[in-house]
């Protein structure tokens, strides 16, 4: 631990520390573009130079590249220092060009500031600009070579910390370019990083482009809704129109930067079908009236049938506050428990994960630190991005990764995978315990053998799962496996508060029950808040629904279920309030709304211009958050910071309190409880020559939310069955060609693409939205038969 | 001593106040009498263009963001030729304190204050003025600027082609 | 023919509609006489829109009055409120009934005093009513629940009791050399000097004090608007606000009057009528009040209250003193 001494202030720093780190956490500013936290020093910039007046080193050097030492005695002030930062900057400043107006990143910009704070202000030398002719690099960033400053940022972070291939730096001396050989999309799902992290305006946001300058937007720390992985985000909007969204920082979640998903998927609040009007049976109505129908309609439900026969859907979408006001009013009421996820497998899994997570829980920050991975039943580039980030900086950091997956899994890093049949995996998760693999082949046994013993040696082991893939049996099988090897556990599940939905269903029924219940007719009133079983539920929620007397709908997006409600109550969406997620290692993740929910200007302008009229009322503004709506019905103050500090009674809450919107969070402080024991399944009877089809995420197009989002369009992938070429040649289908698909219920046409890294004789589609897809379970075995061509349909 | 300059010093405020009742007041007979206000005044704002006849405005939200009391909003978009642009730009005059901030700021010189001073109305909404009402088809005060020709973005000259530009760089080009 | 005292009757109401006439237009005018004389020494012309040469201005002042929302602060004493203006406005009126401003006329066969009552101990009347004008000002500040206010009117009142006490001694000599407490007597004492003459400290002081107790600038700190927003009637509006400004005017009028009947002879002047040479002496004094406006600056706190007690009084007091000492000797 040096103690030096900086501007006459002195700090002691852990070991290992940067002299300029030192600095910034004495609150010095030193202008700087090369480093980076999480990129580290490179000293390639000359910027953070400093005057090393007495100790182990003397003379002008680059804070970012001395370590930190005893007896230091450091000025940022002294002239000779000085003189050097303002050549440095002017020489940046030498080919920069002279279109700051009409620049994107003009007024966040890191070159701006530092040629200031550098004292650069006329430009002395006469000659010519260095220019460029640009890349398209896709529909998510633009680039602008003029305006690089070769700091190194780009590359360092596309290819070292997120492992893209596709971007590189060329040329050489003054004629450095940093882009794309070809030009074409950026491949890397971590493409947008580049916006956050170049200091100048090379590479903008191109879904942000020429919208909003940075002091007009209403920004606020949130919690990126599109995963379960709670990872920091900001949002920003003007004009009531969610423009954009860039990485928060959270060290223990996402770090410093986010996915393409969590970037560009935000275009669902300001989605142009959403209702932002209560409506009963269709017709758009006041809050009044609405609130007053809904409660006359229960009432005559509740009088007739009793309480029981009122049954309420929560989400994993809807903040820990509106969850756990729903809890309240069912038990207010004596209506059936709630469920906070239709989807029994997902909900399943997510309650015996938080019922035994406990101390195995790792965070994403533990992963990237661990020497053994062994991920079982995990995609995370399609299920978890910026999981895949944290493994890769294991790897980077001497990790060793095995991948038990049936599916191609692409990680951005050196993995060794074993495709294994679905069912396969429970067994493999037993047998890393005992080291034992007999069901398997002898080649397989080798690499688990292998994998087992590599668990066995490691420090800081960790099992990373796919809640989908694995399920409740699964999940249950790894957290006594994590328990017994003493490694970590880090399972993805289904939603950004799935676990909070888990602690607080406790031992309640489960949705099967539910749905067996309302077939039967003993349900007469169902409340979906941000809920969309008629799409996620099991192919009988629509049976069951159709029995119904009243279906009351709360949701910020327009669904099957919201289409089909007697009355529906808009809600905002994520950005728009304030509320808590807790994410799948049961860190509790507050957030601030970053602004108030309305119609975007952009949709009620007339001739080009805003409106010309002068109202106190926000057009489109009526959407509240389910919260609220809640506590209205159970007629509590709408306060959402007594509700949030009450939630603090609950044990499992503790200190959350203390906890501000864009902090680290903390991990929840008790145990959940097991669900009931499942009811057993019957063995569906496949029909001859049938195939196993998995339905799984996928990066793009598969979450409900981003799956809303303009901007994420040209990336969504195709609707497209992969199998493997066995597989494939034995059915006689080749790559690209089109094939039938029949299930049980459905009948498509998708694409075949064979994947030879996946496992033989199992079908994987992604459970893309707005496609008969999206009715399939995830993560479950469909029995399906595939045919060639067939145009019958 | 103090007493008589105290004295002194009274009456002859007392003495300047009456002999300047007898000069003639400097009053202009405002609205009989107009008076041409120097050509620097800050009144009425407009939107210029530039020499070749573009918009000058690049939407930058300067303007705005200078604005002491919030009286300029505008929305920026792109054109076709990657022009930057106002897709609407309004000025509330009602608002306005006519402090000039905005034209400071204004780095392509299209927002100019004029000396039209006679603004008065009786409906505020017809001193919201939109983007048609705000743009005259001069060049104002600084008549031969035209940003796009010095910001190298290619859009009035190919990238490159402007006067204190190299053309654009090749980078699988190995000469020196 | 009618009864005697019927006549009687209509010549004292004909003389006490045309005092209460002459004293509102007479405050009115003054108004714009101040705002015409202002602009002129700052070189502008003041009003001269309403009518020819502005002459409506008053006027359209009164309508704008009448007209303006009254406003009533929410916590403030309403009923308080509701009266201050009032009490500032009709002592300032009711003072004038002791002030003789011509000589006794003779009508229908009948002596006519012309002042509205000739009371014996007229001094004082118009001192204790001079008192009594403090509450106006003291309740209209603590009733409007405002700070400003509540300053204003706390300054005023410390400023008007420190200013009536060398007020009141510098009337002393007066009495003593017109041997009277009737303001009729008074002026009588100076048909041939005006005491102004015979005793000009008892003058000055008198001056100083007539234009702190007006609270006009160099002594209008309980209206400071550059420290207290308008003090006492910051909360005041319409013709709430009107009163206290007409009372603030009359007040000019009455103390310009009380200038001209005790010290510089009343209605006595060679030439012209009585009444006119008093109207013009108190025109003189209400000039040199608005002059004062124009040229002085304001005092600040401290500066008032040392000139007031350390200045004035201990003059005051003296001229007490020397001018009994005089008359003693005179008439011993």
């Amino acid at each position: 631990m040096p103690t030096l001494t900086i501007d006459n202030k002195s700090i002691t720093v852990p070991d290992g520390t940067n002299v300029l780190e030192a600095a910034q956490r004495l609150g010095i500013v030193i202008p700087h573009f090369c480093y980076h936290e999480a990129l580290g020093a490179v000293g390639a910039c000359r910027l953070c130079a400093m005057m090393f007046e007495e100790g182990p080193v003397k003379g002008l050097q680059m804070a970012c590249m001395v370590t930190a030492q005893d007896g230091m005695q450091i000025s940022t002030l002294h002239p000779e220092a000085q003189e050097l930062r303002s050549h440095v900057i002017e020489w940046m400043m030498l080919n920069h060009p002279h279109d700051c107006p009409v620049c994107d990143e003009g007024g966040e910009c890191q070159l701006q500031d530092m040629t200031i704070a550098g004292g650069h202000g006329r430009r002395r030398y006469a000659g010519k600009k260095r220019t460029w002719i640009n890349q398209d690099l896709g529909p998510f960033v633009v680039q602008e070579m003029n305006r690089c400053i070769q700091c190194y940022r780009c590359v360092r972070t596309y290819q070292d910390y997120c492992g893209g291939d596709d971007f590189g730096v060329m040329g050489s001396r003054n004629r450095l370019f940093f882009g794309r050989f070809q030009p074409g999309k950026l491949e890397s799902p971590f493409s947008g990083n580049l916006v956050d992290v170049c200091p100048t305006g090379v590479f903008t946001d191109k879904t942000f482009r020429f919208k909003t300058r940075y002091w007009d937007i209403e920004e606020a720390p949130a919690v990126c809704p599109h995963c379960s992985l709670g990872c920091t985000v900001i949002p920003g909007a003007r004009y009531r129109e969610l423009q954009r969204v860039r990485a928060g920082v959270n060290r223990q979640t996402n770090g410093f930067f986010i996915c393409d998903r969590s970037r560009f998927g935000y275009g669902y609040a300001n989605h142009r079908e959403r209702i932002r009007q209560p409506n009963c049976q269709g017709a758009a109505t006041s809050w009044r009236e609405a609130l007053e129908h809904l409660k006359e309609r229960l009432g005559k439900v509740v009088n007739e049938y009793g309480p029981l026969s009122v049954a309420i859907v929560g989400s994993p979408r809807s903040s820990l506050e509106c969850q756990a006001l729903l809890r309240e009013w069912t038990r207010e009421h004596g209506y059936r428990p709630p469920l906070f996820e239709i989807d029994n497998r997902r909900d399943r899994t997510a309650r015996i994960l938080a019922a035994g997570l406990g101390k195995q829980a790792r965070s994403m920050a533990e992963i990237a630190d661990s020497d053994c991975l062994v991920m079982l039943g995990s995609d995370p580039l399609n299920e978890a991005p910026l999981l895949a980030l944290a493994i890769r900086q294991a790897v980077r950091n001497g990790c060793h990764v095995t991948c038990l997956d049936p599916r191609a899994v692409k990680l951005p890093c050196a993995a060794s995978h074993l495709p294994v049949q679905p069912e396969q995996l429970l067994p493999a998760i037993n047998g890393l315990v005992a080291n034992r693999f007999e069901e398997f082949e002898r080649q397989d046994q080798l690499f688990l053998e292998g994998a087992a013993e590599r668990l066995g040696r490691a420090e800081r082991p960790v099992l990373v799962g796919g809640g989908d893939l694995l399920g409740p049996e699964g999940t249950e099988a790894l957290l006594k496996a994590a328990r017994s090897l003493n490694a970590g556990l880090f399972v993805t599940l289904g939603g950004p508060n799935s676990y909070g939905g888990a602690l607080l269903s406790e031992d309640g029924p489960d949705s099967e029950e539910m749905i067996e219940a309302a077939l039967e007719g003993e349900i007469k009133a169902l409340f979906c808040i941000e809920a969309d079983p008629l799409t996620e539920g099991p192919a009988r929620s629509a049976r069951a629904l159709g029995q119904l007397e009243l279906l009351v709908v709360c949701d910020h997006m327009v669904n099957r279920t919201a289409r089909s409600a007697d009355i529906f109550l808009p809600t905002t969406a994520p950005p728009e309030a304030a509320g808590t997620y807790i994410n799948n290692e049961g860190r509790m993740l507050p957030f601030g709304g970053a602004y108030a929910p309305g119609l975007p200007l952009r949709d009620i302008g007339e001739g080009g211009h805003p409106p010309r009229t002068f109202s106190n009322i926000t057009t489109g503004g009526e959407p509240r958050p389910a919260w609220a709506i809640l506590a209205t019905l159970l007629q509590r103050p709408l306060d959402f910071d007594s509700i949030h500090h009450g939630l603090e009674s609950d044990p499992h809450f503790a200190g959350l309190g203390l906890l501000s919107p864009g902090g680290e969070g903390r991990r929840v402080t008790d145990a959940g409880m097991l669900p009931p024991a499942a009811q057993p399944e019957f063995p569906h009877s496949a029909p001859e020559g049938s195939l196993p089809l998995l339905v799984v995420e996928a990066l793009f197009g598969t979450e409900p939310l981003s799956s809303l989002s303009p901007a994420l369009e040209p990336v969504i992938p195709e609707a497209a069955v992969q199998l493997h070429p066995t597989t494939a040649a034995r059915l006689g289908i080749s790559d690209g060609e089109t094939v039938s698909l029949r299930t049980e219920l459905e009948h498509l046409r998708l694409t075949a693409r064979t994947e030879a890294e996946m496992v033989p004789g199992l079908l994987v589609a992604y459970r893309l939205r707005g496609t008969p897809l999206e009715l399939l379970p995830v993560g479950k075995i469909t029995p399906c038969l595939l045919e060639k061509g067939g145009n019958d349909a | 001593m103090n007493l008589i300059r105290g004295i002194k010093g009274t009456a002859q405020a007392y003495w300047i106040t009456l002999r300047t009742m007898f000069r003639k007041p400097v009053t202009i007979q405002y609205p009989e009498q107009k008076r041409q206000p120097f050509p620097r005044y800050r009144a009425r704002i407009v939107l210029t263009r530039d020499p070749d006849g573009g918009e000058r405005c690049v939407a930058c939200y300067l303007c705005s963001a200078a604005c002491p009391v919030d009286c300029i909003s505008m929305q920026a978009a792109e054109a076709k030729d990657g022009r930057r642009y106002a897709e609407w730009f309004r000025i509330n005059f009602t608002r306005c304190i006519f402090c000039g901030l905005c034209t400071e700021a204004c780095p392509t010189r299209a927002i100019q204050m004029t000396s039209d001073y006679e603004i008065c109305n009786r409906d505020p909404l017809d001193l919201v003025y939109e983007k048609t009402d705000l743009l005259i088809d001069d060049t104002g005060k600084d008549p031969d600027y035209n940003f796009y020709r010095h910001a190298g973005i290619g859009v009035v000259n190919p990238r490159g082609g402007n006067e204190d530009e190299k053309p654009p760089a090749d980078v699988r080009d190995l000469l020196p | 023919m009618m009864p005697d005292w019927i006549i009687t009757a209509i010549l004292v109401a004909i003389k006490l509609g045309f005092v209460l006439a002459l004293l509102l237009t007479g405050a009115a005018y003054l108004v714009l006489a101040e705002r015409k004389l202002l602009g002129r020494m700052q070189l502008r012309y003041g009003p001269n829109r309403v009518g020819p040469f502005g002459l409506m201005q008053p006027l359209a002042d009164a309508v704008k009055l009448l007209m303006k929302e009254d406003f009533i602060p929410a916590q403030g004493d309403k009923v308080l409120f509701f009266i201050a203006p009032g009490i500032a406005a009709v002592t300032a009126l009711i003072t004038f009934a002791v002030i003789p401003f011509g000589p006794p006329l003779r009508l229908f066969g009948r002596e006519m005093p012309l002042v509205v009552c000739d009371l014996n101990i007229g001094l004082l009347y118009f001192l204790g009513l001079s008192s009594l004008a403090v509450y106006g000002i003291a309740l209209g500040g603590w009733a409007s629940n405002s700070k400003y206010a509540l300053l204003g009117s706390i300054r005023a009142l410390a400023q008007l009791i420190s200013y009536e006490l060398s007020m009141g001694l510098s009337i002393v000599p007066v009495v003593l050399m017109a041997r009277s407490f009737s303001l009729t007597e008074i002026v009588n004492a100076q048909t041939h000097i005006p005491f102004a003459l015979l005793n000009p400290p008892a003058f000055l002081v008198f001056l100083i004090s007539v234009l702190a107790e007006s609270k006009r600038t160099p002594f209008d700190i309980p209206e400071a608007e550059n420290e207290i927003v308008a003090g006492f009637h910051t909360e005041y509006s319409g013709m709430r606000f009107g009163m206290f400004f007409v009372g603030e005017y009359i007040n000019v009028i009455i103390l310009s009057s009380m200038v001209t009947v005790l010290f510089l002879g009343g209605w006595h002047g060679p030439l012209l009528p009585g009444i006119v040479w008093f109207f013009g002496k108190v025109m003189l004094i209400a000039f040199l009040f608005i002059w004062t406006r124009g040229t002085l600056p304001r005092f600040r706190y401290d500066q008032l209250m040392h000139f007031g007690w350390k200045v004035l009084v201990p003059i005051a007091l003296l001229n007490v003193v020397v001018t009994g000492a005089i008359l003693l000797l005179l008439q011993g």
